[in-house]
């Protein structure tokens, strides 16, 4: 077997610093990642969600949904455009909801609509029914029951659970068009929209159409007043959204360069402690190249080793974070995050290829 | 009066299972201002007798006595004080500080027995003026020559005025004709400050000069005089 | 300290690298502490520096005011509650809005004149008294005093009659207005509005009574409504406590690596000059010298970095363009001080424990491989 394999099955004391300070971080990195993950789900469910590849805005609004305003006319002329094949109304309130039984009201996302989502049954036909996200449990509420919306206590009741719905971080109520605006009437009269009117269209294109052709067309046709844009820019349009991701990833890869630099010092120390014996096996025949690659060998195990605890540490600390935290643990993730610490802890130990080529073998007999 | 006595010193070494036996009931006394070579083949014991002698090391048993103290049961923290006060040390391989220069070497001693200031800079100067290394008392020690850094050791030796100075091999190293001048300089230093000496050596022109020379074989010293 | 001392002294190149490092770090951690406060400030400022020293919102709005819709019934209860001296609606939403020509995402709020909920901040100019009047944030530039503000389509012109500092909301440009004036662009932006409600209610408590105990008061009162204190609505306020949340993990972060980078730093220095400290400790330097020599040189290093990162940070508020108005917080920037060096030194206590490990005999007697165990 390796030396450098030995050398951490018998002294593997010696390596614990390293391989906690790396647990730690790897804990630190998949939550970082699960909680950018979860932050981005949790916000953009039900825009990614839409049925159809386009959404329209009123030009005004700036790509923000509360502040857009859709008319009947708007729409007609929407429905008009070549390449169009179905269009449908969504209109959305924030509120807080009453759950009976419990203390704290759960943060709800009222929408009504016309065309179902994926993953979304059609419109309830009953007013007052809605599907609600399956983030909606962690607030205590159930199938069946009934919740008091806004200030004025408007009752809707679940009828089932869809899920990955969430916007703004709001569990979501799917509500048919006038669930929605009987709502708003009670709760919240200054956003009211007279029937005919939505805040956004979601719009699905014909298959042999161009989503990006289809959306300037539509713009066009409405003489300037929407902007149509992709799902995927709607979702990044959301306020709040580029900067918690450029946040997230400066954090993430300070934390990932952070590791290169607790290994490469890791390393460096070891080998200067090891000089001695280092210039004994060069002594006696390993050649500089030899003893990296067990250097390297090292780092990759230790990465390894911590990338498996700190996974399991990650775990845990997501079992005791409350439900409320949006944090998702990925696979994929995960993943990059094990293959990024792998790479950091090579290129970290490599630093010290320096070091072991200047260790002379004659001071071994000095 | 005695600047050294060792009674019956055992020094004992686990090893794996057994045990080595680094000194054997080892005794040696030196007066005041004697020079005493101790010669003795690898593994005799010779660089136990300076560790205990110099209190670097805790003899397992007996007695050592170094101008009058008894250090024998010093703990190392006494220990430590002592070797900065009684005892000058020059070792095998140089040993001096690398980032310090030939004068800082000497002022170092002083400075962590927090001595006065000027009258440790007055010594360390008159030191390195009588060791013929006033001009390069401002080199670091990679910027000396081999004899040059062995006579630092020699002046930082005798920086605190010790009871006692401690030699290690000090010519193995150096060439017949350094090794002369090396030679020369510690016993003249020696003599001219009536401090004792034990002198580990091999060299024959070491033994020489010295006012005694003392066998040592399996941790046991002789008391023949072999002059 | 003469060891130490010089040590420095013979290898400014490497102790000046890890002096600029940490410098650099430090920086890193005071500009972050700089930006967070005033990027706090930025959320709620409007609500912190208004006249009103209690606000009073829906509780269903969960500390969201833009989310809050007061019904008059709602007003009038909380209006009965003893202790209230003078009371003013605050409109707030957030509204597109054209400004030198530009279309702009702008928190407008809306008070009446002469009531609670006036910005209190004033830097020039004067308060809005009139419809059509408003003061505007003066950070992001997008206001002068004498500018005309409209509605995307072009209606309802507002003339900027001053400008505020800190008073932003939701790190927007914000206009306060008059109440109709709100209620205009508020109508203007959405034709179907049937009632445009006042989002929250700011109250002068009557002189007796404390800020707190009227907020207590009305809790108690007014079982719909969440009353708090100027500053704990702002502290409590929509996405404070998530900025925050996430600068803590960078500040953390780069404390961290502080210590960590310094801790292995000295170590290392340690363990490379371990002959010249077995030497020294054989002549005779007691353990205390040489730690105290270690503990000298962390302190220098650390008080280079510090002046470094005190330059950098005088340096950054005076060329950085953030849109945000920067201010120092001696307070915040001597507690992560004092946690940098707290943590540094205890990333040195590893090297501490080497030094004390350190024995004298091997200045004699050089364990057999040179390395050690």
């Amino acid at each position: 077997m390796k030396p450098a394999l030995l050398e951490l099955r018998r002294r593997p004391w010696r390596f614990a610093p390293a391989v906690l300070a790396l647990v730690l971080l790897t804990a630190l990195l998949l939550i970082l990642g699960g909680l950018l993950d979860g932050l981005y789900t949790g916000f953009t469910g039900a825009l990614r969600a839409q049925p159809g590849a386009l959404l329209v805005y009123s030009t005004d609004a700036n790509v923000s949904v509360p502040r857009s305003r859709i008319d009947a006319a708007m729409t007609a002329e929407v429905k008009r455009v070549p390449g169009v094949e179905r269009v449908g109304g969504l209109g959305t309130a924030l509120l807080g909801a009453d759950v009976s039984g419990q203390a704290t009201q759960a943060s709800v996302a009222l929408f009504g609509y016309q065309l179902a989502p994926q993953g979304v049954p059609g419109p309830p036909e009953i007013t007052g029914q809605v599907y609600a996200d399956t983030s909606l449990k962690a607030y205590g509420v159930k199938e069946g029951q009934t919740l008091l919306l806004g200030p004025t206590r408007y009752p809707v009741s679940v009828v089932g659970w869809v899920s990955d719905t969430n916007f703004m971080l709001q569990g979501s109520l799917w509500g048919n068009v006038d669930t929605w605006r009987e709502v708003l009437a009670s709760a919240r009269p200054d956003l009211v929209m007279a029937p005919g009117t939505y805040q956004i269209l979601t719009v699905s294109t014909a298959q042999a159409a161009d989503p990006a052709r289809v959306a300037v067309a539509i713009d066009a046709a409405t003489d300037g007043t929407t902007q149509t844009v992709t799902r995927s820019f709607a979702a990044d349009s959301l306020p709040g959204i580029k900067q918690q991701r450029s946040t997230f990833i400066a954090i993430i890869s300070t934390t990932f360069f952070v590791v290169a630099l607790v290994v490469a010092l890791f390393f460096v120390l070891l080998i200067l402690e090891r000089t001695g014996i280092y210039a004994v096996f060069k002594a006696i025949g390993a050649s500089s190249g030899q003893l990296f690659s067990q250097v390297v060998l090292q780092a990759v195990v230790i990465a390894v080793l911590s990338f498996l605890l700190g996974t399991l540490l990650a775990m845990g600390v997501g079992a005791l974070i409350p439900p409320q935290v949006p944090l998702q643990l990925t696979a994929g993730r995960a993943i990059e995050v094990g293959v990024g610490l792998i790479v950091m802890a090579a290129l970290g130990s490599a630093l010290s290829l320096r070091r072991v080529v200047g260790i002379d073998p004659a001071t071994a007999i000095s | 009066m005695t600047a050294l006595r060792l009674e019956n010193v055992s020094k004992v070494y686990p090893s794996g299972d057994a045990e080595i036996v680094a000194l054997d009931h080892a005794s040696l006394e030196v007066g005041d201002a004697e020079i005493v070579a101790l010669v003795g083949p690898s593994g005799s014991g010779k660089t136990t007798v300076l560790s205990i002698a110099g209190g670097l090391l805790s003899p397992s048993e007996g007695w050592v006595v170094v101008g009058g103290n008894d250090i024998s049961e010093y703990n190392p923290k006494r220990l430590t004080n002592f070797r900065r006060e009684k005892v000058g040390f020059v070792f095998q391989s140089v040993n001096l500080v690398p980032f310090l220069t030939a004068r800082e070497n000497l002022l170092v001693v002083a400075d962590f027995g927090r001595r006065d200031k000027k009258k440790a800079a007055a010594r360390a100067d008159q030191l390195l003026g009588e060791l013929g290394l006033e001009k390069r008392k401002h080199n670091l020690p990679a910027q000396l020559s081999g004899g040059e850094r062995q006579r630092v050791a020699v002046g930082r030796a005798f920086m605190n005025e010790p009871d006692l100075v401690l030699i290690d091999e000090p010519t193995s190293a150096l060439d017949t004709k350094l090794g002369e001048q090396v030679m020369e300089l510690i016993v003249t230093e020696v003599r001219a400050r009536d401090t004792a000496a034990v002198i580990v050596t091999h060299d024959p022109r070491m033994t020489r000069r010295a006012d005694r020379v003392l066998p040592i074989v399996d941790g046991v010293i002789g008391d023949t005089a072999m002059s | 300290m003469l060891a130490a001392s010089r040590e420095i002294r013979r290898s400014p190149v490497r102790f000046g690298l890890l002096a600029g490092a940490i410098g650099l770090l430090m920086f890193l951690v005071f500009f972050q502490q700089t930006l967070l406060s005033a990027l706090l400030n930025s959320f709620a400022g409007a609500l912190q520096n208004q006249s009103g020293t209690v606000l009073v919102y829906t509780s269903e709005a969960r500390d969201n005011v833009e989310a809050s819709a007061l019904s008059p019934d709602v007003i009038a209860q909380v209006a009965a509650v003893p202790g209230v001296g003078q009371i003013g609606p605050v409109g707030v939403a957030t509204l597109t809005l054209v400004a030198k020509g530009q279309q702009l995402e702008v928190a407008v709020i809306g008070a009446e004149p002469g009531k609670p909920g006036q910005p209190t901040k004033l830097i020039s100019g004067r308060l809005a008294t009139a419809p059509g009047e408003g003061v505007a944030s003066a950070e992001a530039k997008n206001f002068g005093i004498g500018d005309t503000v409209t509605t995307a389509a072009g209606g309802w012109p507002v003339t900027i009659v001053g400008l505020t500092q800190q008073s932003q909301l939701n790190v927007l440009p914000t206009l306060f207005a008059t109440f109709d004036t709100y209620t205009a662009l508020r109508k203007a932006a959405n034709p179907d509005a049937t009632a445009v409600l006042a989002s929250a209610l700011a109250v002068v408590p009557s002189s007796e009574v404390s800020p707190e105990a009227l907020a207590a008061a009305i809790n108690a009162e007014v079982s719909s409504v969440t009353a708090r204190t100027r500053n704990d609505a702002a502290a409590n306020a929509l996405g404070v406590s998530a900025t925050q949340a996430s600068f803590v993990i960078v500040l953390t972060l780069a404390v961290v690596v502080v210590a960590l980078v310094i801790g292995f730093f000295f170590l290392i220095m340690t363990v490379q000059k371990t002959a010249t400290l077995t030497l020294l400790r054989a002549l005779g330097a007691p353990a205390g010298y040489l730690v105290r020599g270690l503990i000298a040189q962390v302190a220098l290093v650390l008080g280079v970095a510090l002046l470094l990162a005190a330059g950098l940070l005088a340096a950054a508020m005076v060329t950085a363009n953030t849109g945000l108005s920067l201010t120092i917080e001696p307070g915040a920037l001597v507690a992560s001080t004092a946690a940098i060096v707290g943590l540094s030194l205890l990333g040195v206590a590893f090297s501490v424990w080497r030094v004390l490990r350190i024995e004298p005999i091997q200045a004699v007697n050089p364990p057999a491989l040179g390395g050690i165990e």
